[in-house]
């Protein structure tokens, strides 16, 4: 074959050219340690994730120190959980799933970016080192809502992240003279143990009462308030947990009327 | 009536009839496609809203389907019967076979339109938003999918004529070399039966029955490894007639030779080889996927760029031969003795350069890594109007202007204002184009009717979200006269009468010819061969590692009906204003992803 000079020189550029590419994405692929999406995870049944350890409650899990997972479902047309919280300075493995059509779980503007398919679980690990707000989209075309789909990834200053969970259960009506109970059950979701100060403020007055809560562990305080020195109608109440906060109405009456009250 | 004119159609007058059809079924396409895709830019860009967010996945099916598989695959198939006739210098084996494949073609995509288009009515069931990647578990209606596949039955009995023509000229000239034009066909359509086995699987095995509701799931992970099994080579088969073009058309209206007749031949033997076994690159993100099988995926499409870059020699080289003919000179003085006054030579010069930065912009989407930055933003769609929407369409509409005339026999109705369209389009697609790979960095995402979010808000380092839809707007507006521009033509050009002072039906010579090419290279058992062993070798393991994972007909899963009740819709609507507005975001953009 007769090939001409100048079109071998560019022939052999050209070869050189490939060969670099190759070599530069596979050092930075590769040689960094930078995962790829794989097929490293079992696959899961869509129609299923009620029953699925991880994705039944879609959610941000702590595993070490500075090591946390994170489980989303994506489905038509949003995300859960949603918004995403994460302490900044950690290092996050998400997994996600779908439990119906292809979506995507993209992080707008960064290379956190993987196709969702039903049946099939996504895994990445991130760090993040800095807070910040970022916006999750769906960037593959899932049904005519898809432009509605969208989420959030809050990435929040270590010291003022948490994993508190706040559940207050109270009375709503008692008889004047009898005595109304407040449970407060606080989770603590991280690992180290959680020190707080459970406040409870109702007509004005305030009861707080500290309380440590080892990790993974729920504590609940019980406050009882003296109906009588309220006395008769609706008092507004409020339990406050660090940022946390639940209120609700408490109604005193004068006799309660006849009806099957079902306490739980 | 004596004419003194020598074109196809003096030659070729049945042939020529049905290349006219093929052209004006795909100008037709273009024409449709063209509405949606400003109808779509308009909507996006939120300068002008009138259809219901929910409607724009139906246009955008219509845009994608109409122009990457009507206009792109007509047009084709026209200048191939073109190429495989001037060059055997003979005509096609049996005229009922030509037109009946052309039939099939007609047929199917009728069918598909039509059940994309019955979308935009709730007179019927009928819909098919599914765009024009149909990824289960979205679900079309049969129709849609019926028509697909008769229409690449089409373009398959296309192929099998352009053979026997060949075929029977081997028989009288057993031991010529195959023309060039004719080579081109004839490897473009090996890698074609290759490719579309990936599609006619996944719609014939699973998509098909599933719609009729005989099988009850499929896997999804499967069936879109399917689709991109032939949504790469695809690609192939759209370029691969531009590339044709410009070997064998260019050098000649640039006014000299191609530079070498060996080095065409090994570009499309390259293509047949390389064009499918590298389809997963569109999975570099999806789960289930081995990342050793991304890579093998990866490679391939990195030597890939090779035919691409001896093209740009070659194409260059053929065009400095031609300007030094018509008195050129000087280091790069020859520029200026090029025919810029002709559209032909000028549509086909700027559908080149915007190739050449399209190269940039797929060698970021082709590197494993880098691509998780862009994959589906709208960066991607940036990139693809460039190559399809540029390189081919562009070249397409400007070899239009040589062949109109040579199939219908009557002169072109205006050069000027085909010299203004090609230009507009350029410039018209710079704008888009640019401003599109811009907002895909910044995140936003393609297939988007309302690309603007409650919760956060997209963050331009240079210039403003804002600038960068005036500029897409802007940019698709200009597109939009283009082919306003060229319709008139294809339509002024149909009124007018036959000419006989018409070019003649010529193709470019060589500078080194075929009998410099090494005989193998005519040798197309061995290339199909060899690109056989290729493609096993990449998609034999994923594939059955994809079966062994979610089962050949995937887990349990309801179809999606593409149409969702408005409550649902209301309902979401109604939860995301509650989510309420929160202040703009500042984007890092790469974090670090690690294992
Ligand atoms: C008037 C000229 C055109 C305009 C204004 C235009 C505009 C657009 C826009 C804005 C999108 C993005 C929609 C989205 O992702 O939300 C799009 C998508 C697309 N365009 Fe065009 N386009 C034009 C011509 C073309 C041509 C000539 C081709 C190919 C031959 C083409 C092929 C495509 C394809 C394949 C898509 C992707 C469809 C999908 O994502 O399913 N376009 N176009
Ligand atoms: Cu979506
Ligand atoms: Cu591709």
């Amino acid at each position: 074959m007769n090939i001409h000079t100048y079109e071998k020189v560019w022939l052999i550029a050209a070869l050189v050219l490939i060969v670099g590419f190759i070599a530069t994405v596979t050092y930075g692929s590769v040689g960094l340690g930078i995962a790829m999406i794989d097929d490293s995870e079992e696959t899961v049944e869509p129609g299923e994730l009620g029953e699925d350890e991880r994705f039944a409650d879609p959610r941000v899990e702590q595993v070490g120190e500075n090591e946390y997972e994170a489980y989303v479902v994506a489905q038509t047309f949003m995300f859960s959980p949603d918004p995403i919280e994460v302490p900044a300075g950690s290092e996050v493995t998400f997994y996600v799933t779908s439990r119906d059509v292809i979506h995507s779980f993209s992080v707008a503007g960064t290379n956190i970016n993987t196709m969702v398919i039903p049946g099939e679980v996504a895994t990445m690990t991130v760090e993040f080192d800095e807070p910040g707000e970022y916006g999750v989209v769906c960037n593959e075309y899932c049904g005519s809502g898809h432009h509605n789909m969208e989420g959030q990834l809050h990435v929040v200053e270590e010291d003022e992240f948490d994993m508190t969970e706040l559940s207050v259960e109270a009375d709503d009506e008692v008889e004047t003279g009898d005595e109304a109970t407040i449970d407060v059950a606080v989770e603590n979701r991280m690992l180290e143990e959680l020190e707080t100060t459970v406040t409870l403020e109702i007509d004005g007055e305030t009861f707080g009462e500290d309380v440590t809560v080892a990790g993974g562990e729920t504590e609940t305080t019980t406050f009882t308030v003296d109906t009588a020195d309220l006395g008769e109608g609706d008092h507004d109440w409020t339990v406050t947990v660090d940022d946390y906060e639940d209120s609700g109405t408490l109604t005193v009456v004068d006799e309660l009327e006849e009806e099957d009250d079902d306490d739980e | 009536m004596m004419t003194m004119s020598n074109a196809y159609i003096d030659d070729f007058p049945a042939e020529a009839k049905v290349i006219r059809a093929a052209f004006y079924s795909s100008f037709f396409a273009l024409a449709l496609g063209g509405v949606f895709g400003v109808i779509q830019t308009l909507h996006r860009t939120g300068y002008y809203r009138f259809i219901d967010s929910a409607d724009y996945y139906t246009v955008l099916t219509a845009h994608g389907v109409f122009l990457v598989i009507s206009f792109t695959i007509f047009f084709l198939v026209g200048i191939f019967t073109w190429a495989v006739t001037t060059s055997l210098d003979r005509g096609v084996e049996d005229l009922r076979f030509t037109w009946g494949w052309y039939g099939l073609m007609a047929i199917g995509i009728t069918l598909s339109g039509v059940a994309i288009l019955a979308g935009f009515t709730d007179a019927t069931d009928i819909s098919a938003s599914v765009l024009f990647t149909f990824y289960a578990p979205l679900q079309g209606h049969p129709m849609f999918y019926l028509g697909l596949v008769l229409f690449v039955v089409g373009t398959w009995l296309a192929g099998v004529d352009w053979f026997r023509s060949w075929w029977a000229w081997k028989g009288e000239n057993p031991d010529e070399r195959i023309p060039l034009p004719t080579f081109m066909v004839l490897t473009t359509m090996l890698m074609w039966y290759i490719a579309t086995l990936g599609v006619a699987a996944a719609i014939l095995l699973f998509l098909l029955p599933w719609s009729l509701g005989w099988i009850e799931t499929v896997n999804p992970l499967l069936t879109r490894t399917l689709f991109w099994f032939f949504g790469h080579p695809v690609v192939y088969f759209w370029l691969m007639p531009a590339y044709m073009m410009w070997y064998v058309l260019l050098p000649k209206v640039s006014g000299g030779k191609l530079f070498s007749d060996p080095l065409a031949r090994v570009v499309f033997v390259l293509f047949l080889i390389l064009s499918v076994p590298t389809g997963i690159h569109h999975q570099y993100l999806d789960p289930g996927i081995a990342e050793g099988f991304k890579f093998i995926a990866m490679t391939n499409t990195m030597f890939l760029l090779l035919p691409s870059l001896l093209t740009a020699f070659t194409v260059v080289a053929s065009m400095e031969h031609g300007a030094r003919q018509r008195g050129g000179t000087g280091y790069f003085g020859w520029l200026k003795a090029l025919p810029w006054r002709d559209p032909v030579f000028t549509g086909m010069a700027l559908a080149g350069l915007m190739f050449a930065a399209a190269g940039f912009s797929g060698m970021v989407n082709a590197g494993m890594n880098i691509n998780y930055l862009v994959h589906n933003t709208f960066w991607v769609v940036g990139h693809f109007h460039l190559t399809v929407g540029t390189a081919v369409a562009l070249t397409f509409m400007a070899v239009t202007y040589w062949f109109l005339p040579q199939v219908t026999g009557k002169a072109l109705w205006s050069r000027s204002v085909a010299l203004g369209q090609v230009v507009l389009w350029f410039v018209g697609m710079t704008f888009m184009s640019n401003a599109m790979h811009r907002a895909g960095l910044l995140g936003v995402p393609r297939r988007t009717a309302e690309p603007q979010y409650d919760g956060f808000e997209f963050e331009a380092a240079v210039g403003s979200i804002g600038e960068l839809q005036a500029q897409i707007a802007l940019g698709g507006i200009l597109l939009t006269l283009s082919l306003v521009l060229f319709f008139a033509n294809v339509i002024g050009t149909g009124l007018n009468g036959r000419s006989d002072d018409l070019p003649a039906n010529e193709y470019a010579g060589t500078l080194s010819g075929p009998e410099d090419a090494p005989l193998v290279l005519d040798n197309l058992k061995l290339w199909t061969a060899i690109a056989i062993v290729l493609v096993i070798f990449a998609y034999t393991f994923p594939l059955l590692s994809i079966v062994d994972r979610g089962g050949l007909f995937g887990p349990e899963l309801n179809p999606f009906p593409v149409s969702i009740e408005s409550v649902t819709l209301l309902a979401f609507a109604v939860e995301h204003l509650a989510v309420g507005a929160l202040e703009s975001l500042s984007l890092p953009g790469l974090l670090e992803v690690i294992r």
